[in-house]
């Protein structure tokens, strides 16, 4: 059986697109048979950043709906032959499929995948409520600003009260040198809010706009810092300890992070 | 401790005290401590109960009345406090009729119901009571409590915080960190300070000359830990 992974934030634009992206691809990498399905139905991404937008034929609400099979619909990864997306409808909007649907389709694909990673949209509304629906796990995306530590402290509550215990999360863009100068929220702040574990602090990298754009996930650039750490996030969800990450001192977390700055 | 209007038990270190109101009928009083046992009679089987009710004095029928009612809930009378014995604690006076209102008010602030809640009120969430409201967790920015009682917060406020909502001035909101979004007792608001300062320790707020003020709370002992 596998597991069921949401990735969300509540505010747009803190990187849940690419966090998926990334683990997804990190996984099928480390060997796991991997699928990411794209929730964001009417504002699809996940097919452009996974570089496989000219493949789609049918989608999500393709396969909720009963128009095809989702053998059919899943797309292939140029690189990884384990890896696979269930593209977002993008002429249809989020009311067209239902929790119920997703509940069903999440059964189906734990059958078929050791990792479904679900990119969840922005807000808090139907396409939340159906991203969460047959989700085991989740990973909350916040980047180090007060208005999206707000909106992941709400999305935390709503996963608790949806029965998603013990939601894991990603800082995302942190500018080691802004915190430093005391410019940035640390990342103790963040976890003095949020209270909840940590796997993995992501810092701000351009590479990330580079991979973007061209289609490859930045977790394949062995030169991006970007993606070392989300070789790093990839490794802690198979379950290993990876060094970086010591939950009771924050700081030290920071200290190796400019350790890694200080290297490249 | 369990009342009703004019009926009230307490427990005190020389056991279980019945008050009553002296100016009540005696039938309303026997009804209400009916209805009073009835929904406490688990926890009080077999005790011995005293009786105050000031300088009233009941005639024997009433005192077997009162008698047969308390056995009725296995309970024993075990005789009457004058004036000089009863305990009254902290501010509560004694149950004199002229000052009965001034006592209800200040036992309101000290007493009453509560609510416990037993996690972290994340941002957008909102609790509302009649009563006090504790919090064993901590109040984010963006989550909100709203009582007629006082606040208490186990943790970090940081949320919005309204003591006293119907208006009793006498509520306060202590919390372990105190730096509330806005915070407001009966009909006063203060903003927190922009800079913050942390590891301040407990802190209380209360109203003081119509003024919200806040001041560390006396634990000092407890203060070893600083953030």
């Amino acid at each position: 059986m596998g597991e069921i992974i949401v990735v969300t934030s509540g505010k747009g634009g803190v990187g849940k697109t690419t966090t998926s992206a990334n683990i997804g691809t990190g996984l099928a990498a480390a060997g796991h048979k991997v699928v990411l399905v794209d929730t964001d139905i009417g504002l699809r991404n996940l097919d452009v950043v996974m570089g496989l937008e000219n493949r789609i034929v049918y989608d999500l609400v393709d396969v909720t709906s009963g128009n095809c099979r989702l053998k059919q619909a899943l797309i292939k990864d140029k690189r990884f032959g384990n890896l696979f997306l269930l593209p977002a409808a993008q002429t249809k909007d989020k009311s067209s499929v239902s929790p119920e649907q997703m509940k069903t389709l999440a059964e189906e694909l734990k059958e078929e995948f050791e990792f479904a990673i679900i990119d969840c949209p922005a807000g808090i509304e139907q396409g939340f409520r159906n991203a969460i629906a047959g989700a085991d796990r989740a990973i909350v995306v916040c980047t180090p600003e007060v208005s999206a530590v707000r909106d992941a402290d709400r999305i935390i509550g709503l996963l608790e009260a949806a029965e998603l215990r013990n939601p894991k999360l990603i800082i995302n863009r942190i500018r080691p040198e802004m915190v430093k100068r005391g410019d940035m929220m640390d990342i103790s702040d963040i976890l003095d809010i949020l209270a909840i574990e940590l796997i993995g602090v992501v810092p701000e990298d351009e590479s990330i706009v580079i991979s973007t754009n061209r289609g490859e996930p930045a977790v394949m650039d062995q030169g991006s810092k970007a993606g070392e750490a989300y070789r790093r996030i990839t490794r802690r969800i198979k379950g290993e300890d990876v060094e970086l990450m010591n939950l009771d001192v924050p700081l030290g977390i920071m200290d190796k992070l400019k350790k890694l700055v200080g290297i490249r | 401790m369990t009342r009703t209007e004019h009926v009230a038990l307490k427990g005190t270190r020389e056991g279980l005290v019945l008050y009553f109101d002296p100016t009540a009928d005696f039938e309303l009083l026997m009804n209400e401590l009916d209805k009073l046992l009835k929904d406490s009679v688990q926890f009080l089987q077999g005790a011995a109960v005293r009786c105050y009710a000031g300088k009233k004095e009941y005639t024997e029928d009433e005192h077997d009345r009162l008698a047969t009612v308390l056995r009725q809930h296995q309970l024993e009378l075990a005789g009457w406090l004058t004036t000089e014995e009863v305990y009254v604690p902290g501010q509560a006076k004694s149950y004199a009729p002229d000052d009965k209102e001034t006592r209800l008010w200040d036992e309101g602030m000290a007493e009453g119901s509560s609510l416990f809640v037993e996690r972290t009120l994340r941002s957008g969430k909102s609790v509302q009571f009649e009563g006090h409201v504790v919090v064993l967790g901590d109040v984010n920015p963006g989550a909100e409590i709203i009582a007629t009682g006082n606040i208490v917060v186990l943790g970090s406020l940081r949320g919005v915080a309204h003591a006293g909502a119907t208006g009793e001035r006498k509520a306060s909101v202590s919390a372990y960190h105190l730096a509330p979004t806005q915070l407001r007792i009966a009909d006063l608001v203060t903003r927190a300070p922009d800079e913050e300062n942390s590891g301040r320790g407990p802190e209380i707020a209360r109203i003081k000359d119509d003024q919200l003020i806040v001041e560390a709370a006396g634990m000092n002992g407890w203060r070893g830990k600083v953030r």
